[in-house]
């Protein structure tokens, strides 16, 4: 319920102020999603260039390497590849996917979706983008430092990451970098929590919000609890890094004085194992209401799904000691952590039953949007049961920081946020930027991406339980793992697939802006506050501030009048 | 395991030629392509490994049962519910109780038919096993590890039975065990975070500098297995492996014989590198 007005000011004029210095919640999800494609490209690359080490080590990687390493005639050297890792890892985690879901879907839907003006704290809005600029160039200079950037695994674990393990600029200019990413999510996600708090529409309850906004709304909860532990973290190992203090410094460098390398495990992963969550969460949300949208039927049981993904940020607390199984932790913590992280399975599932409840018995049209949705449901579902092996702590010991860890965790954070994201990007690029995208080359972009992901985690996978081990830049050193070649070259096979079918979607995606199909007010016939309002989504968004009288969802109902089959959140529920 | 996958090395050759028929198969260092071979773990060695296995594949089972249900619904719903065949969407909205229902039962079940079963083995076989620490009467080999990067020392006891002096047993890289007898390892760390993998024993620890870490296990085949680390620790993270052999019994005897003659031959005690052991507790 709103509890206060937003005026509508004048629509700014100046370039600087429009399009670069905006306040408005709409540019600034623009500028999110740019910079975030832009991170999603660069970060793929390293992707290609550390599967084609792992599937052909020694040999030259195809037109870009000459150009990238020409003292070792196009081969990546074991320096580079574990910095190849480190950043993929920070760059697709803080730089792509945090950028693409939470800041640009999360400042696109939150006011158009909950009916408001803007963004409760406009400013905070645009120095969160701010922040993440300047981050995002300290991150990337780091590249050019002297002895390169930081190589110690996107997880920088201490004492590898301290001076004397890394002595390069290049690994405190990561944990700056993340510092100042962290203060950008952190305003963010206060700007999200306060705008859904007090600028609901007149009318709008909780559960009559978008589900969408829900796992948004969790997420920003999520992100200001959390980051601020991360921030912290980062900040001791730069004080240990710059100023010779010994928070993290153990063994023999450990001369005057010594920390604990465990402690910064504990503050990194009960920041870590939210943050799964914190990316996640948007794409559940995103999904259940295209599922309900596109099966042109109410989500079922959208209030449980609402809560279980309550239930799961709650969760996502109480179990990061899984990551650190292997550290030897008192049995009494491992077994509670082992028994906590078994309880997450419940919420899952619910979300699955309600998933499958939704389009049961419904009336499915397969339009882009909803065959991501569709594919999010089958990578989360592989994504979610492989989570069980590394859950318990048995199995664990011999599946910890093996291919298998990969490819579980790249199904959940990689696969399904992709996917959700990209049907995001398609369901709402009417109202972003007012044309449609080809939804031909959508499909073919779905079912290309569809197959690539498949087979390079599910590839994963099966290498990993193979026995391979995560971030070795040469696993044929070893006699026993080559065996695992022919696999290998399968997984980069699918891996450059998969990196193809992105080149459809970026063509689509700029072949749209330049000269697409112009989209009507609401193309997708649902029924959202974003879809009453002209496409694309005027300055200051609401003429009148609509009164919200029916939940999100309001599809399907055989009494509705003229031939319509959904009803728009702002008209009187019909009864059924 | 491979039972279950070999179902799938059809699609393994399908894949292959299909590799082959765009050309990459020519970039193979190995020409030999069953793809699914790699869905056998390497070959267990010790007496509880199978304990981890057998949780592994009741898992995987379990997997596959509800992985299963999710595509029937999802394949099966699109399917039959497409909008071409099915025009009008049942309505189903407020019916509350179908949905309690629902929740509840998808809770319970997948609660018990999954993680109270796995959980509670898990905790079992970790309790009863894995962090059951042989007892001193029963002779447990006692070794002492440190990683470093990038390679792995070990240090026996030595003729005296006490560690960190003159006449230990010191080697790099190379690890030697009987089997049938208990082997217990204290780990640490000089310098970064390594991580002491064998995985044909199904077994890892974390050798962290500043603490000592514990691990055991009872092997029961003599040969040749490889020791990784896998924790990331640096550059040539990738080159830090050691080799395990393991011998019968006697073997053992005549090579730690013979290795204990040696180390008090060859050990200087002036060179304080040789004291990297501590007091084994």
């Amino acid at each position: 319920m709103a509890f206060y007005e937003q005026h509508a000011h004048p629509a700014p004029k100046t370039f600087l102020s429009k399009y670069i210095f905006s306040y408005d919640h709409k540019v600034i999800a623009k500028q999110f999603l740019w910079s975030g494609i832009f991170f999603l490209g660069i970060g793929g690359i390293m992707a290609m260039l550390i599967r084609w080490t792992l599937a052909y080590p020694g040999q030259s990687f195809p037109i870009l390497g000459q150009l990238l390493f020409p003292h070792t005639g196009g081969v990546v050297p074991p320096d580079t590849y574990a910095m190849l890792f480190t950043e993929h890892g920070t760059i697709m985690i803080f730089y792509a996917i945090t950028p693409i879901l939470i800041g640009g879907f999360g400042n696109f839907c939150i006011p158009l979706m909950i009916g408001c003006r803007d963004m409760a704290f406009p400013l905070l809005n645009m120095l969160s983008y701010w922040f993440f600029f300047i981050s995002s160039v300290v991150l990337l200079s780091a590249l050019f430092t002297p002895l390169g950037a930081a190589a110690g695994g996107w997880t920088s674990y201490p004492t590898l990451a301290l001076t004397f393990g890394s002595p390069g600029i290049g690994q405190t200019l990561w944990y700056l970098a993340i510092f100042i990413v962290g203060a950008s999510s952190i305003l963010g996600a206060i700007n999200y929590i306060t705008t859904v708090i007090t600028l609901r529409a007149p009318g709008m309850g909780y559960f009559d919000m978008p589900l969408t906004i829900w796992g948004i709304w969790m997420t920003a909860i999520l992100n200001a609890i959390f980051l601020p532990v991360l921030g912290a973290g980062c900040l001791l190992v730069i004080f240990d890094r710059v100023f010779g203090t010994t928070f993290f410094l153990a063994g023999a460098a450990a001369t005057t004085g010594s920390g604990d390398p465990i402690l910064y495990q504990h503050v990194f992963w009960i920041f870590g194992h939210p943050e799964v969550y914190i990316l996640i969460l948007p794409a559940w949300g995103v999904v259940s209401d295209l599922l309900s949208f596109f099966a042109r039927k109410p989500a079922f049981a959208a209030k449980a799904t609402a809560l279980s993904m309550v239930a799961i940020s709650v969760l996502s607390i109480l179990v990061y000691g899984h990551h650190m199984f292997t550290t030897q932790m008192s049995p009494l913590l491992t077994q509670s952590f082992m028994t906590l992280t078994m309880t997450i399975s419940i919420p899952s599932a619910i979300f699955f039953g309600n998933w499958l409840g939704t389009i049961w018995k419904g009336s499915i049209r397969l339009d882009s949007p909803m065959l991501f949705a569709l594919g999010v449901v089958f990578v989360f579902g592989l994504g979610g049961l492989t989570g069980l092996y590394l859950g318990t702590t048995t199995t664990d010991f011999y599946l910890h920081d093996t291919y298998f860890v990969v490819g579980h965790f790249h199904y959940t954070m990689a696969a399904s946020v992709l996917l959700g994201g990209f049907g995001g990007i398609y369901f709402w690029m009417p109202k972003m930027f007012g044309v449609m995208m080809s939804e031909f080359w959508a499909k073919v972009h779905f079912w290309i991406s569809m197959m690539g992901i498949n087979g390079v985690f599910m590839g994963m996978i099966f290498v990993g339980y193979g026995g391979m081990h995560r971030r070795i830049y040469n696993p044929f050193f070893y006699e026993e793992l080559r065996r695992l070649i022919p696999m290998n070259e399968f997984v980069t096979v699918s891996a450059l697939i998969l990196g193809a079918a992105q080149f459809i979607f970026l063509i689509n995606f700029i072949h749209a802006l330049v000269k697409g199909k112009p989209a009507s007010d609401n193309p997708w016939k649902v029924g959202t506050l974003e879809w009453t309002i002209p496409s694309p989504a005027p300055h200051y968004n609401f003429k009148e501030i609509p009164v919200v009288k029916c939940g999100p969802h309001e599809l399907g109902n055989p009494n509705l009048k003229d031939g319509k089959d959904f009803q728009y959140q702002t008209e009187e529920l019909v009864k059924v | 395991m491979s039972g279950i996958f070999g179902v799938l090395s059809f699609f393994g050759s399908v894949v292959e030629s299909l590799f082959s028929s765009i050309g990459l198969d020519g970039l193979s260092v190995n020409q030999s392509t069953d793809y699914w071979d790699i869905t056998v773990p390497p070959e267990d060695i010790s007496v509880h490994g199978h304990l981890i296995d057998w949780l592994f594949n009741y898992t995987t089972y379990m997997n596959i049962f509800f992985f299963v249900l999710v595509c029937i619904g999802l394949f099966g719903f699109t399917f039959i519910y497409h909008h071409k065949k099915n025009k009008t969407p049942h309505f189903t909205y407020g019916n509350k109780k179908a949905h309690i229902w629902t929740v509840t039962i998808i809770g319970i079940a997948v609660f018990i038919g999954i993680d109270a079963t796995i959980s509670t083995i898990s905790n079992n076989d970790l309790k009863d096993v894995f962090l059951n620490w042989p007892k001193d009467k029963e002779k447990p080999v006692k070794i002492e590890v440190m990683a470093q990067q990038w390679a792995w020392k070990f240090r026996y006891a030595g003729a005296d039975g006490v560690f960190n002096t003159q006449d230990d047993v010191v080697t790099t890289n190379d690890l030697r065990l009987p089997i049938n007898r208990k082997v217990l390892f204290q780990i640490t760390s000089k310098d970064v975070i390594h991580s002491f993998f064998i995985p044909n024993a199904r077994r890892k620890v974390d050798a962290m500098p500043g603490r000592i870490s514990r691990l055991w296990f009872e092997l029961t085949k003599a040969g040749k297995y490889p020791i990784v680390c896998a924790e990331m620790c640096g550059t040539h993270h990738y080159l830090m492996g050691a080799k395990l052999i393991t011998y019968t019994p006697e073997d053992y005897e005549s090579w730690l014989g013979q290795a204990q003659k040696l180390a008090v031959q060859t050990n200087d005690p002036e060179d304080l590198n040789l004291y990297w052991g501590w007091k084994w507790e």
